[in-house]
């Protein structure tokens, strides 16, 4: 019954189904672009961009995801080469525990973190040490929990490419654990750093779940990118919300190029 | 003087069960041992790459146990040399020298010593990605030796080679332990390598040492079966009765095999016969010839450079090996009858009362 997938004949009905389902889906994604652009009015797009409002987003967006980012690696470094080579017993319980921000939704990250907020604890910190709870601190910290599982996740697979012998020549060279990791297993790290640190600041640009939770989508306060879409349809404002869909569609590719210059083709993601 | 006491271990598969060992100041050492023998541990516990709960380690007089990699004034090369890719030939090699403080002009006349001793001074601006095995190795050994360690560690440093170069790296070798007078821990699986290089060899199988003695010591009297089984590559034959013959020449059979031997003394239990000892021929030696035997061809095998040759003399199988050069002169084949001499002064004996 299945005598055509066998032999030569087989070869090419597999090759034939797997290109198919590569072009559906890149023509998927030219198709969603050029509907953008076949409904985007020039004139009003220019305004809408450069209207107070959004140029405020873009700012806001840009030095969150950018603070975010540095937060999540200073975290994910030391927290990656810790379960990439220390072995302790529940270190598989840990490890999935770090993985729950990935996999559970951003939105029910950011509702927790504002149940947080209404404990004794959570609003002591947030009445007497930072206003986390519908401010700008708040788009950094539901950031920052959204993306450092997504850090760590990305530095764990490179400090696990890294044979621990690097390291062991290192010490018998003369340096001490710290000065191994910082002059030896640092630099061997340097494509997985890059590409995780640009990884996880794109998708820090881009988070909204979380952040609209806990920080709010107040316009010209805690209003990023992915809110100003979110408002500009709320209130009927195709054109504004598609001009930062265009926004944030540069950022991505921006992101997705320099990881190809920099890192170059040895570290895809 | 490296002391090892009553040294245990246990790492995943591996183990390291009592081990005791004393290498001397200046000794070119070799542990011996088929693979997962747990000879790279060991070597690992004297660079103080584990944590060793039982059992210590001395240099001299000083306990070593605790003392972290860096505190242990050591050189390491590790199986597969392990070079830092990010850095060049050159800043390879400085690495352990920029570790010191000390000055630049310093790091570069050291740097320039060791190429000079290792030969590889072209190589200084290379990236060390496109090195091939033997230069790799050469300038992991020169990155070892920069900072002018007490003593010498190297697994299995020739095993990833190709023969030639594993055998122009051994002279170097010994040539650069001889020139530094360095104390030299030299891993193995290769009996050949551990005969032709060591000063003493310590035998070490399922982590526990068998045996240290010289090589020659090793090869002909074994302590203990497991120790001969594993150098089983030479022709090793029980023998059945021995008689004088006078002169110091003793007659001895190995089944209905009778040699001729170089011996005086006790009894023969065993005789040993390197493969490169005896010789194949397709004519009748002229003369008189002791221990010239008639045999038939089992098997060829080329290794390498030689060519091993599998021989059925009088029910015993002996392995001969001969250079390559030598056996495309000949015309040997599967099934042939040739004429074997095994030369009577090669001939180890050994007085076995085990």
């Amino acid at each position: 019954m299945f005598r055509i997938l066998k032999g030569a004949s087989g070869e090419r009905v597999f090759r034939t189904a797997t290109i198919s389902a590569l072009i559906i889906l890149a023509l998927f994604i030219i198709g969603i672009i050029v509907s953008l652009l076949a409904y985007t009015e020039w004139d009003t797009f220019i305004s809408a961009l450069g209207s107070s409002e959004i140029l405020f987003a873009i700012r806001l967006s840009l030095m969150t995801a950018t603070i975010a980012a540095v937060i999540s690696m200073l975290i994910a470094v030391p927290v990656a080469y810790a379960i990439s080579r220390s072995r302790f017993p529940g270190k598989d319980i840990v490890d999935s525990l770090l993985d729950l921000p990935i996999v559970v939704s951003p939105v029910a990250l950011g509702a927790a973190l504002l149940v947080f907020f209404n404990t004794p604890l959570g609003s002591s910190i947030d009445n007497n040490i930072l206003k986390f709870v519908f401010s700008v601190p708040g788009i950094v910290l539901a950031q920052v929990t959204v993306i450092s599982a997504l850090a760590i996740r990305l530095l764990k697979s490179t400090f696990d490419s890294i044979d621990p012998r690097y390291e062991q020549v290192a010490r018998t060279l003369g340096c001490s654990k710290p000065e191994a990791f910082f002059r030896v297993t640092l630099p061997l790290a340097r494509d997985g750093l890059i590409a995780s640190t640009i990884l996880t600041w794109a998708r820090a640009v881009g988070e909204f779940g979380a952040t609209v939770m806990l920080a709010g989508a107040t316009a010209m306060k805690t209003e990023t990118l992915p809110s100003a879409i979110f408002l500009s349809l709320a209130s009927a404002d195709v054109e504004k919300a598609i001009a930062v869909i265009f926004i944030l569609i540069l950022i991505a590719v921006a992101a997705l190029l320099i990881i190809r210059k920099t890192v170059g083709r040895r570290y895809r993601v | 003087m490296i002391e090892i006491r009553d040294l245990s271990l246990r790492l995943g598969e591996f183990s390291l069960k009592g081990i005791n060992l004393n290498i001397r100041d200046g000794e070119y050492f070799v542990i011996l041992g088929p693979t997962g023998a747990g000879k790279t541990i060991l070597l690992e516990c004297v660079a103080g790459l584990h944590h060793i709960k039982k059992g210590a380690i001395f240099f001299d007089t000083a306990d070593v146990t605790r003392l972290v990699p860096e505190e242990r004034s050591l050189g390491y090369v590790p199986q597969d040399y392990v070079l830092f890719p990010f850095l060049n030939v050159f800043d390879n090699i400085a690495f352990g020298l920029k570790q010191r403080k000390i000055s630049r002009v310093e790091i570069r006349e050291r740097v320039n010593e060791i190429v000079g001793i290792l030969g590889i001074l072209p190589l200084l601006r290379r990236d060390t990605r496109s090195l091939s095995g033997g230069e790799k190795q050469r300038v992991a050994l020169a990155r070892a030796l920069a900072p002018s360690p007490r003593t010498l560690l190297l697994d299995e440093p020739l095993s990833a080679l190709d023969l030639r170069t594993a055998k122009s790296l051994r002279i170097e070798l010994k040539r650069i332990h001889r020139q530094l007078g360095l104390t030299t821990i030299h891993i193995t699986h290769d009996l050949m390598e551990a005969l032709e290089m060591a000063d003493r060899v310590a035998v070490i199988q399922d982590g526990c040492v068998e045996q240290v003695a010289e090589p020659e010591a090793m090869l002909f009297y074994p302590a203990g079966d497991k120790v001969a089984d594993f150098i089983g590559s030479p022709n090793i034959l029980d023998c059945d009765y021995c008689r004088s013959l006078g002169q110091g020449v003793m007659e001895v059979g190995c089944g209905s095999l009778k040699l001729t031997v170089a011996h005086e003394g006790a009894g023969i239990k065993k005789v040993a016969i390197l493969p490169r000892h005896i010789y194949v021929s397709e004519n009748r030696p002229p003369g008189l010839s002791v221990n010239g035997f008639q045999g038939l061809i089992t098997a060829i095998e080329p290794v390498g450079n030689v060519v091993k040759i599998s021989l059925e003399v009088a029910g015993k199988i002996l392995m001969s090996e001969i250079p390559s050069y030598i056996f495309d002169e000949m015309d040997l084949a599967t099934g042939k009858e040739v004429f074997i001499i095994l030369r009577m002064r090669r001939i180890r004996v050994y007085e076995s009362t085990r």
